[in-house]
């Protein structure tokens, strides 16, 4: 949460939209712009202002109702095999899932009475969400997740996922400082890094020769296994240590 | 459709067209020709319900829904097992259980004398955990008519729940005697010695606490489908009618020479 | 204690292979106070096996006993507790007890029966029948001679298709110290085989088709399970996956939760995909996959599925199929085992092509499998394999074994990591066929008595990771600093204990644990960070307490420990907090019988004081302190000489486990000189007879030695 904006939607109103906006009418659009977080977290992205408003438009809050999203009622599976109670496919997933996809709710009262929302305005009803988080991403725009929906780390990784040497360096440094631990090089090969041998190499020189990442090093292991580290946060000797342990995990059942 | 007049049908056959509103234009004959068609279209009209407490119970609705089991993702826990017996009857027994796993953990339906164990050079058909490691799970499939156990049941204790049509054993009606048990060519009747009350998957009144249990995905609440050509029976049914049931039977399976010529 | 409505099945079964008497009696009403399992065992072999009894004695007894919550779906049950006089406690016999999972317990429970004592000695062969209440003792003149699988197969064979066997192979008919009692394929405990050889009992084979009732209210019941289920992690409880997830804010590439979406059981007809919320309770079996954590993400191709415990939704006994050991070895090419019992044939080998996560490895885990599980060969915990490593590559096996003998071992094969050379090795440990089968088979102490090897060589060897009287240590000062050596200090065996190692290793950041440790045990300096431990303090020797009282209520519950305690969980919500009395509300439910937390752990302490007195008994030695509550050599020294208490050294200073010792014998209400119990702890507990039984023996402190 930004310190600045956490005074709430309220006071971040400027009058004319406060004007517009009835009590209900906030709440509706408050609403709808969580759960446009809350969906973007749910499909694995960071959600920004401009996909919010979009989703509000889409939603009809602003303007004719193109396109309005059909009301669906809260489906309970209770009593129905799974498939029936949504009509949705008879091999949907799991039992409980029946009716989680469902589309929130729109209060139709609400579209057309809007002219628009300052997205300032819309920063600030998102920031003051206890539920919802928000972090100034590598573009320099302001991103929001649901952190229980998408965490906190999850969304950092996500995020820097277009800039492998900031990935590399502040998922080292993170691991080094809170666990604490090294993380041996395959990580970042799986999910949700995702990076072949080759690029992992090539950052790992470019941090190399960056003086802002000096601190960025390696260990390795008698079994020539290499882990990361920051010296910020561990000293070589336990960082050696704490490697080796890691290795010998699956030879001490 | 011609024939006999509507008062000269048997009784069950009278009611049944009656609850339809076909109660005028329906022969016994008129009805069998129809057979096929006519038992799913009226056990669909809610004929079952119609043909009250005093008949005797021959046609059953089909159910809803089925518990749908995947063996490849099976893992022997039995959860679903314990989830069906603790959480419906407060104890712990999969015996009891109306989904059965532990029959099949360690060997299959082969048996232990059934052959080789697969897995080993040249074995192919033991399954379980001394085989190939599959556990197929036995669940009811909530058979279509003739329902095997709820035919078989002298009291009509079998009945259709009209919430999910599965078929249910009213334990009120239930006097022990096991017909419904050797009845089901999946051997999926259980018996509780406690009570001496045959028991059978209900599907938990539509939220099936088996399918909530698994820890692998391995169980579906699904539409029903007809399952009942598929898989491997676990034993030889004992077909024993009661009379009153065989005579209601009679009344629709007639010899084939009393059928008028098709068409 | 009175009969309890539910949880308990109320019989112990008592069969004398003497005399052939089979008899039955009152479970809560003779053994309520020490719950089941362990507890059980503890008090037979308390009341009726006189010290000095030795292990193969026909007077020793062998005590098979489950607990209230095994059988039902709280989940990771499972457990039988097999408590004997321990043959390869050196150099003396003492108590001890093997643990397995499997089916055993749950069917035992649903035939009527809490335990089953067995004592004596059959004139023949014989193996014991239970079908519910029919109980008998048949012929295994047929079976003598074969392996578990073969007995298992044919017991089956006159059973029935539900019945569940725990047999003894080769290794524990030829009374090897080192053999084990397995069901359901691959659940083994260690150590008590050879106990079964003695009484000339094959196996034990169960069905039954009763209940174990719950007596409290059955949606209670429910939800409280579920809300088990929803605090679990992986394999050992580590609450955070081996990788980055939308749903938690940590992971650890160290973890046991490996399964991720995106993975798969290859070897599944058709393979099954790991899809949708790991997080999920329907997703629970796919987070561990003991293989692929052992052996490297290679084994998720081999993967059939996970299999288990009764009620366990962990699976940790991961079903492998490597087809191509058929064809190049002629065995079975599906097999199963989790932790020392996956890896038996791959720890022999102190190298292998392609490493120890290689084609190589696999291989030789499979052909491990497939004899040690059918030979009952034990390991006791990775031991045997790293005396053979000691013994060869030390030279000592070539000046004390006979030339001829030392020179019919294929050691060309094992220096090269052939998988065939465990063809040749298991089968001379299992049938005990020459001098090395012999000494092997006895285990380590026997090994040392034998060739008269000092128990120096072994306890000065960090390598050899060996503790004290015969056995390895068990998740020490590697994982846990002065607690994990308090605990490896306590048992007669390897200490066993999961409760300390569980925690340490769950995954979660050192500030997290510490604010959980804070809530558990008074205080965040009740852990250190691995590796970087820092002076002993009260707090740990409380956080020691505790994980031994709840190893012993877990062993006597029929619950896991090696997954329990629950004080931590994935959940987010919670803080990661678990819950710490988990286990009294189950019973509470399950039994009808209201214990909070506090009086279940006070049965846990009293379990474990048991144990206690027997070993105090068994040694006629009130100076448990100095003769055996022992650390070895190693834990002390560091190989490149860093001094205790220095960031990535686990070497602890000895003046500092002395004052471990002490505060952890002061929260005991244990003797600070000698560590044992007082009358005052005795009589707290509910054991003052044993107290005066000990005090006529002048094994309690304070007496005139």
């Amino acid at each position: 949460m930004n310190a600045a904006e956490s005074a709430g939607p309220t006071a971040a109103l400027t009058e004319a939209t406060t004007a517009a906006l009835t009590e209900a009418t906030t709440a509706a659009l408050t609403e709808a712009a969580i759960e446009a977080v809350r969906a973007a977290s749910r499909e694995g992205r960071l959600a920004t202002l401009a996909e919010v408003l979009a989703a509000l438009a889409a939603g009809g809050h602003f303007g004719p109702p193109e396109g309005q999203a059909e009301g669906q009622p809260d489906g309970q599976a209770g009593n129905q095999p799974e498939g029936q109670a949504m009509g949705q496919p008879a091999d949907h997933a799991g039992p409980a899932q029946a009716g989680e996809e469902a589309a929130a709710p729109l209060a139709s009262d609400t579209a057309s009475m809007l002219p628009g929302i300052p997205p300032e305005v819309l920063a600030g009803i998102l920031a003051a969400q206890p539920d919802l988080a928000s972090f100034q991403s590598l573009s320099g725009q302001t991103v929001y997740h649901a952190p229980d929906l998408l965490s906190r780390t999850y969304a950092r990784i996500l995020d820097r996922k277009g800039s492998p040497l900031v990935l590399l360096a502040e998922e080292i440094r993170a691991n080094s400082r809170d666990y604490p631990r090294p993380v041996p090089v395959e990580l970042f090969e799986a999910p949700p890094f995702g990076l072949t041998p080759e690029e992992i190499g090539h950052v790992l020189q470019a941090l190399a020769a960056d003086p802002a990442h000096q601190d960025i090093t390696f260990t390795t292991t008698p079994a020539g296994a290499v882990y990361l580290f920051s010296t910020r946060h561990l000293e070589r000797g336990y960082a050696a240590f704490l490697a080796q342990r890691a290795e010998s995990l699956s030879m001490n059942p | 459709m011609s024939g006999q007049h509507p008062e000269q049908l048997p009784e069950l056959v009278r009611l049944a067209a009656s609850a339809a509103g076909m109660e005028a234009s329906l022969s016994r004959r008129g009805f069998l020709l129809l057979s096929a068609c006519a038992v799913t279209s009226l056990a669909a009209l809610g004929l079952c319900e119609a043909l009250g407490a005093g008949a005797p119970l021959v046609i059953l609705d089909n159910a809803q829904g089925m518990i749908l089991a995947d063996p490849s993702r099976c893992v022997g826990c039995q959860r679903c097992e314990l989830a069906c017996t603790e959480f419906n009857d407060g104890r712990a027994q999969p015996s009891l259980s109306r989904i059965k796993i532990d029959r099949a953990l360690n060997f299959g339906p082969a048996g232990p004398t059934g052959g080789s164990t697969g897995g080993s050079i040249g074995g192919s058909g033991m399954q379980g955990l001394w085989g190939n490691g599959l556990v197929v799970q036995g669940v009811c499939r909530q058979c279509p008519h003739p329902v095997p156990c709820a035919t078989a049941c002298p009291e009509d204790a079998i009945q259709a729940d009209p919430r999910t049509g599965a078929r249910v054993v009213d334990a009120k009606k239930c006097v022990g005697c096991r017909l419904c048990q050797r009845a089901c060519p999946w051997g999926m009747i259980s018996f509780d010695e406690e009570r001496q009350k045959a028991s059978k998957c209900f599907l938990c009144d539509g939220r099936p606490k088996c399918v909530e249990a698994c820890p692998a995905g391995a169980l579906r609440y699904v539409p029903w489908r007809d399952l009942t050509r598929e898989g491997q029976t676990v034993q030889t049914p004992l077909a024993v009618l009661s009379a009153a049931k065989a005579k209601a039977c009679m009344e629709c399976h007639v010899p084939a020479r009393r059928k008028p010529k098709a068409r | 204690m009175a009969a309890t409505p539910g949880g308990f099945s109320g019989k112990v079964l008592r069969v004398d292979l003497s005399t052939g008497k089979i008899s039955t009696e009152d479970t809560v009403e003779k053994y309520g106070d020490v719950l089941g399992g362990t507890g059980l065992g503890y008090r037979v072999l308390w009341e009726e096996v006189p010290p000095g009894v030795g292990s193969f004695d026909p007077a020793n007894k062998l005590v098979f006993a489950t607990g209230v919550l095994a059988g039902t779906g709280v989940p990771c049950n499972g457990r039988t507790a097999v408590t004997t006089i321990f043959p390869t406690c050196w150099p003396r016999q003492l108590v001890g007890s093997g643990h397995m999972g499997g089916q055993f317990a749950a069917k035992l429970k649903y035939a009527g029966f809490d335990a089953i004592i067995v004592e004596g000695r059959s004139e023949r062969p014989v193996w014991l029948f239970i079908r519910d209440a029919r109980v008998e003792l048949r012929s295994a003149a047929h079976l003598w001679g074969t392996g578990i699988r073969r007995a298992s197969l044919e017991i089956s064979q006159e059973m029935g298709a539900d019945c569940v066997v725990a047999a003894i192979g080769q290794a524990g008919e030829q009374l090897a110290p080192m053999a084990i009692v397995a069901n359901s394929l691959s659940h083994s405990a260690g150590g008590v085989g050879g106990v079964m050889g003695s009484k000339n009992l094959k196996a034990i084979g169960v069905q039954g088709s009763g209940a174990v009732k719950i007596a409290g209210d059955k949606g209670e019941w429910e939800k409280l399970i579920k809300f088990h289920l929803s605090i679990l992690g992986g394999n050992n409880q580590h609450v955070v996956p081996s990788f980055p997830t939308p749903q938690s804010e940590y992971y650890n590439p160290g973890s046991r939760w490996v399964g991720e979406p995106g993975r798969r059981w290859g070897a599944a007809e058709p393979p099954v995909e790991i899809t949708g919320n790991i997080f999920d309770l329907n997703r629970i079996a796919y987070r561990t996959n003991s293989a692929a954590f052992f052996l490297g993400e290679g084994a998720w191709r081999h993967t059939v599925r996970g299999n288990g415990c009764t009620a366990c939704p962990i699976r940790c006994h991961t079903v492998v199929k490597v087809p191509s050991v058929a064809a190049k070895y002629g065995i079975r090419e599906v097999a199963q085992n989790t932790c020392t019992g996956l890896l038996f044939g791959r720890s022999f080998f102190k190298r292998l092509p392609g490493g120890m996560q290689g084609q190589a490895a696999l291989e030789a885990c499979m052909v491990g499998m497939h004899l040690a599980d059918d030979l009952g060969v034990w390991c006791n915990y990775g031991q045997l394999q790293r005396d053979l490593q000691k013994l060869y590559y030390d030279g000592l096996l070539k000046t004390k074994l006979g030339a001829a003998e030392y020179a019919s071992i294929p050691w060309d094969k094992y220096e090269a990591g052939d998988p065939a050379f465990l063809f040749d090795i298991l089968p001379r440990i299992g049938e005990r066929r020459g001098e090395l089968g012999q000494v092997l088979s006895q285990g380590t102490g026997g090994l040392f008595t034998h060739w008269s090897i000092p128990e120096e060589t072994w306890a000065r060897d960090h390598n050899t990771l060996y503790w004290k009287q015969g056995h390895p240590k068990h998740h020490a000062n590697e994982d846990d600093g002065q607690c994990g050596v308090i605990i490896n200090t306590q048992y007669n065996r390897d200490s066993q204990c999961h409760s300390h190692s569980n925690f340490v290793r769950n995954g979660l950041p050192l500030a997290v644990q510490k604010k959980l440790a804070a809530e558990v045990w008074g205080s965040p300096d009740a852990v250190d960070g691995v590796g970087n431990y820092t002076p002993m303090n009260v707090h740990k020797a409380r956080r020691a307490r505790w994980s031994l009282v709840r190893k012993e209520l877990h062993d006597s519950l029929g619950l896991c420990n090696w997954m329990g305690p629950w004080v931590a969980s994935p959940l987010k919500e919670r803080g990661y907090r678990g819950d710490d009395s988990l286990e009294s509300r189950f019973y509470s439910l399950a039994t009808g019988q209201k214990l909070d937390r506090e009086a279940l752990d006070r049965a846990g302490e009293r379990i474990f004081t048991l144990h206690r007195a027997l070993t105090l008994r068994g040694m006629g030695e009130v100076d448990l302190r100095a003769q055996h509550d022992l650390t070895p050599h190693w834990v002390f020294a560091d190989p490149s000489g860093a001094a205790p208490f220095s960031k990535g050294a686990i070497r602890m200073d000895e003046a500092d486990i002395s004052r471990g010792m002490d505060q952890f014998y002061e929260v005991m209400g244990w003797d600070r000189a000698t560590g044992a119990p007082t009358m005052e702890t005795y009589a707290r507990l509910g054991l003052k007879d044993v107290g005066a039984d000990l005090k006529a023996r002048k094994l309690v402190p304070g007496d005139p030695a």
